[in-house]
């Protein structure tokens, strides 16, 4: 590695003054057209240690780095300037072109005048064209300071930790499983599947979600270089990308994996204690100890510890030392290269009063109608209404989606949900339609904004709908529907009024036998791994990408991707092609073996620095900056130390320094005054 | 054969936004890929856009770090200007034969300074423009086209010899002759996105020959930083106007066009191209003519609330026809689908057809699977794996396999290239003996009777 404190150079290169080659670009007319070309060459050279300027139609082509690399093996410059597009574009081209050349790439300054001038400045070109030649300037006092650098290789743990294990977790750590890395899978809870252990036909196709499950459980499950653990949290996360460490806390089962199917009945027939069924949204009860009806994996049933009363009839029921009761909890601890978040979301649950939810036993959300259409459900998929058939159901969309600052108040997270939950208007239909097909004598009503049927195949629920008389019903966000007790003596326990702005404003009043609350996703709290890893939230609450199209699955962490609709609402289908673009990108980032991470990291200058630790605090990432301390000659002094994996040189350690005893590597102080003196500098 | 290697690991079919990202994702794998685009550039119909829904970001900013990315990749080769004519399969291999256009300059030479192109004195519509503006018969695609070489336009050049003089690198080879080529590859990526339905498409919105009816995707080219007119004016006489309409679902769930399906992509992009009117144009009124708007993704239902506030206005109806009155202006009779459902006559200076999407290529034409009714490329693995294709080996990524937005395009893209990754993986680790051929897995077993009657 290069060392890259000024006083190390050798006198050659300390005595030789740089010698500056200033490149500037026509972008083929996209600069040219606004700024005058020739006036900026003609300032470049005459600025100090400019030994060359040149001009191209097109610097990125072949041609116009030919120039530049000529330049460099003939020695006659050492240092590069190119002024043309964004950085984020080219940059990389021309450091490439440099070490192609045998020189330093980080001798390098790219000024952008093509977004920052030209584009902004077309209807002033004598302005664009002087803002062209300070930035040049600038460009160019930077490049004069500027040492050389080399990246920084960090060695990547083959081995990856997707957290959660519902469909787009398991979609991941299988995807990743088959890139041959190792993969740890952690769920929260004692059961893999996630939501879709909850469904029963999922839409376009009406697939079984069982038999997908199954599908992609065989898959994680037998992967050899899979392990999975549930019940866990991870308290403590750390380290950087390619060597990250989670210590994971991983409750007992309570149950042996041995435990028999029979003895598990016996087990869980014993247990006294009744606990409202998350599986089922509260709709039937389980007991302490529990398992999914039909399909759970592991299919060994596991003890709800908050809830078990220790009582110890499930261990004598089953026969067997297969249940202990005073299991404790273990710690793992786990080094990744990358981590996947696929920790999914929750579903939104009405305020108590809202549209009669909580007030009204037959006011209920389109996740326990679906429950109550599953065949295997609570109900064994018959629908009735204290034992009366149910001849008017009424579904109200966007409920706590789409809300509106001044209509709708925040929830208990503080937050409004003014976003499209975007499953909900084809999973309402898909309902609709099984509904009145399975019951031909109950009228449906949907009470809806706009039907956002958008993907493949979705459309047709709506005209499926449409086609079994599916009555649609429009609503406007500042006047919703209202349900309140039924006033008509029809039979029917509730009423649902509605202005329909599809029929002239016509006030409806909707008999209602049931009324199902089309409620969206919400996302999770996540409050440890976004605190322990920085991650940011958007302003829905979701997990923030990077960039929604340059990088969607990558979270700005480096060495953290995102899956599934911690992300954002998005169904099956979105939620396994996210966890397999995460996997993909998070295999890409491990395949060789290391990763080189650019040099501009803080660095502390040991004589200046006094040991204040302001910098340790200004630091947002974890251990970048630890004071250490030295023993020289029996004295003991402490100062700063970087540790270059995981410090970003974001620089706020710099601004807060208050004896300038930190610098970020290629972002001098020096270099930052040299530039604000080039740009108030006279030119003309 | 023109430095194209003969044997990859991936062939990725279109070199849009999809195609890119997912060579890009194999690349960075490991895997060999070569891209095949049919036009002059790669950056498809993206780079063409002017700003994207819903960040607002310019597109061009965000569509040319992908192309570089994709140029200088090592383990990547585009061939552009060129067509996959046929594919043929043998044990696990494909054979591809690729026509190679002429585009009658020398890649190798041309350096892309556009002598030529000022040399030449023949006009000609600009396609890229969605020929609003004219370009010459010898050009460069266009600003940021990759790669940064002149292309003779054959059936509008007068042969006159201006443009062979005024090249300094001797590029022009008017004897040039389309090259077939034929590469092997073990797996194929189908990313050859979509098309806009023609603007003739429906005699009631005037078959394409309204001036001041535009499509979407000139609207996007007269919002863009180099549009044709380098600002916002109406075809016919150069007007500013003081009130745009957008017609929405003008072929998308639409049998009378043939296309049943919602276009995915539509109402945001209307939305987006109206708010960048509004800030262009900030005094003319602009109208959105809906049936439901569908703002679901990411920041999409904030980005249309937003729109609603700026005061664009909203209507629930449906565009009957369009007709033009005596100063050119687009005349649309409406009939409402809320309120009093009238019906009516609502003048604007011009109006946007918001089209529908249809696909871009039909794999038959290459001798690979049929697609799906809806014309699009068939997914076998519609929830775990959507891109995987009846055919074992051939994956879809993008609007190839149905309308989508960017950020759905780029997610899709890279599940496509960890699908065909660890395909190739598994090709690379089991004797060719051992494996069953030909059909990708499906992703459950297949119903029974009882269970695929509803």
């Amino acid at each position: 590695m290069i060392d890259r404190s000024p006083d190390s150079r050798n006198d050659d290169e300390n005595t030789r003054a740089p010698r500056i080659g200033v490149y500037v670009c026509h972008c083929g007319g996209n600069i040219s057209d606004v700024v005058d070309v020739d006036r900026v060459v003609q300032a470049a050279s005459r600025l100090e240690h400019v030994v060359v300027a040149r001009q191209a139609p097109a610097m990125c082509s072949q041609a116009g780095q030919d120039l530049v690399t000529q330049d460099l093996l003939s020695e006659k410059v050492d240092r590069v300037v190119v002024a043309a597009c964004t950085p984020g574009l080219h940059e990389h081209t021309f450091r490439k072109a440099i070490a192609r050349a045998s020189h330093n790439p980080y001798l390098y300054e790219h000024v952008n005048i093509r977004e920052q001038v030209s584009w902004c400045s077309k209807s002033d070109p004598d302005g664009a064209t002087e803002k062209a030649v300070r930035l040049v300037a600038a460009g160019v006092a930077k490049a004069r300071l500027a040492t050389p650098l080399s990246t920084i290789p960090v060695n990547t743990r083959q081995h990856v930790t997707v957290v959660g294990g519902g469909i787009a977790g398991l979609r991941a750590a299988s995807d990743l499983a088959r890139a041959g890395l190792q993969v740890t899978l952690l769920e929260k809870s004692p059961f893999l599947g996630g939501r879709l252990n909850q469904w029963d036909r999922v839409y376009p196709g009406g697939e079984r979600a069982g038999n997908l499950l199954r599908t992609l459980l065989q898959e994680v499950t037998n992967h050899p270089n899979i392990e999975v653990h549930t019940r866990t949290a991870i308290v403590e996360a750390t380290g950087c990308v390619g060597d990250f460490h989670l210590v994971v806390q991983c409750e007992p089962r309570g149950v042996e994996e041995t435990l028999s199917s029979s003895a598990a009945d016996a087990a869980i027939e014993a247990c006294l204690v009744r606990k409202p069924s998350e599986h089922d949204f509260g709709l039937s009860q389980r007991k302490a100890i529990y398992r999914l009806p039909g399909r759970s994996w592991p299919a060994v049933p596991a003890i709800d510890w908050e809830n078990c009363e220790r009582c110890g009839d499930c261990a004598k029921a089953a026969g067997v030392e297969s249940i202990a009761l005073d299991a404790s909890p273990k710690r793992i601890s786990i080094h990744s290269g990358a981590i996947v978040l696929a920790t999914g979301h929750e579903l939104y649950e009405p305020a108590s009063g809202e549209f009669g939810y909580a007030d009204h036993p037959e006011v209920i959300t389109l996740a326990q109608l679906e429950r109550l259409l599953d065949p295997a459900g609570p109900t064994g998929g018959s629908l009735s209404q204290n034992g009366r058939p149910i001849r008017n159901v009424c579904l109200i969309h966007c409920v706590g989606s789409r809300q509106i600052e001044g209509l709708h108040q925040p929830g208990p997270d503080g937050r409004l949900h003014e976003y499209c939950s975007r499953v909900c208007c084809t999973a309402a239909l898909r309902a609709a339609v099984d509904l009145r097909r399975r019951f031909p004598e109950t009228r449906v009503f949907e009470l809806y904004q706009d039907i956002r049927t958008y993907g493949r195949d979705h459309e047709q629920f709506y005209d499926d709908a449409t086609r079994e008389r599916v009555v649609f019903v429009r609503y406007t966000a500042d006047q919703p529907p209202i349900v309140s007790t039924s006033t008509q003596n029809d039979g029917s326990r509730l009423s649902v009024t509605v202005r329909d702005t599809l029929t002239f404003g016509e006030e409806l009043e909707i008999p209602a036998d049931l009324v199902v609350l089309v409620t969206g996703m919400v996302p999770r709290e996540n409050n440890t791994l976004i605190e322990q890893l920085k991650l940011s939230r958007s302003a829905d609450g979701f997990l923030q990408e990077v960039h929604p199209k340059l990088r969607p699955v990558e979270l700005a962490v480096g060495g953290v991707f995102v899956a599934g609709t911690c992300q954002a609402p998005m169904n099956i289908a979105e939620s396994c092609s996210s966890g397999s673009a995460a996997a993909s990108k998070a295999a890409a980032l491990l395949s060789r073996g290391h990763i080189d991470l650019d040099p501009f990291r803080a660095r502390v200058d040991t004589d200046r620095c006094r040991g204040k630790g302001k910098c340790v605090e200004a630091c947002q990432f974890q251990k970048a900056i630890t004071l250490v301390e030295t023993g020289n000659d029996g004295e003991t002094s402490r100062h700063a130390e970087v540790n270059s994996a995981l410090c970003a040189g974001c620089g706020m350690c710099v601004a807060v320094c208050p004896h300038q005893a930190i610098q970020v590597d290629g972002w001098h102080l020096a270099q930052f005054d040299a530039m604000v003196d080039a740009l108030v500098a006279d030119y003309c | 054969m023109n430095n194209v290697a003969d044997k990859v690991d991936a062939l990725v079919i279109g070199g849009g936004i999809a195609g890119l990202q997912a060579a890009i994702d194999l690349a960075n794998q490991g895997f060999q890929v070569l891209i095949v685009e049919k036009e002059a550039s790669i950056g498809g119909k993206m780079i063409g856009l002017s700003k994207v829904f819903p960040t607002l970001d310019c597109c061009s900013c965000i569509c040319t770090p992908r192309m570089a990315e994709a140029e200088h990749h090592p383990k990547i080769k585009i061939l552009t200007y060129a067509e996959v004519r046929h594919v043929d399969r043998q044990q696990e291999e494909f054979f591809v034969d690729i026509l190679k256009k002429p585009r009658y300059v020398d890649e190798d030479k041309c350096t892309g300074c556009r002598l030529c192109e000022y040399a030449c004195n023949t006009e000609v519509p600009h396609e890229f423009e969605g020929n609003l503006g004219v370009r010459r018969a010898i050009y460069v695609p266009f600003g940021n086209a990759f790669p940064q070489v002149a292309l003779l336009d054959v059936e509008n050049c007068l042969l006159c010899g201006a443009c062979e003089k005024a090249c300094p690198s001797d590029a022009i080879d008017f004897l040039q002759e389309p090259e077939e080529m034929r590469v092997r590859a073990d797996a194929i990526i189908i990313a050859t996105g979509y098309e806009m339905l023609p603007a003739g498409f429906k005699q009631e919105y005037g078959g394409g020959h309204l001036k001041n009816v535009l499509t979407a995707l000139q609207t996007e080219r007269l919002l863009a930083p180099h549009g044709p007119y380098g600002r916002v004016l109406r075809p016919s006489d150069g007007k500013e106007p003081d009130s745009i309409a957008f017609v929405q679902c003008a072929g998308s769930r639409d049998r009378s066009a043939g296309v049943a399906y919602c276009s995915r992509v539509c109402c945001m992009y209307a939305i987006k191209q109206a708010m960048l009117l509004s800030g262009s144009l900030p005094l003319t009124d602009l109208t959105i003519y809906y049936m439901d708007i569908r703002a679901f993704g990411k920041g999409f239902e904030q980005f249309y609330q937003n729109a609603k506030a700026m005061g664009i206005e909203f209507v629930k109806a449906k565009v009957a026809r369009i007709r033009e009155d005596e100063n050119q202006n687009a005349v649309l009779r409406i009939e409402r689908i809320e309120e009093d459902g009238a019906v009516e006559e609502r003048t604007h200076d011009m109006a946007v057809l918001s089209l529908g999407l249809v696909p871009a290529w039909d794999p038959r034409e290459a001798d690979l699977a049929a697609p799906a009714s809806d014309g699009f490329v068939c997914s076998i693995a519609s929830h775990l794996a959507p891109s995987r294709t009846p055919e074992e080996g051939v994956f879809v990524a993008g609007a190839a396999a149905g309308p989508k937005d960017i950020p759905d395009s780029v997610v899709e893209a890279g599940a496509a290239a960890m699908e065909a990754a660890a395909y190739l993986r598994s090709l690379r680790s089991t004797p060719s003996a051992n494996r069953s051929p030909r059909a990708h897995q499906q992703e459950q077993p297949a119903l029974t009777a009882k269970e695929a009657s509803p």
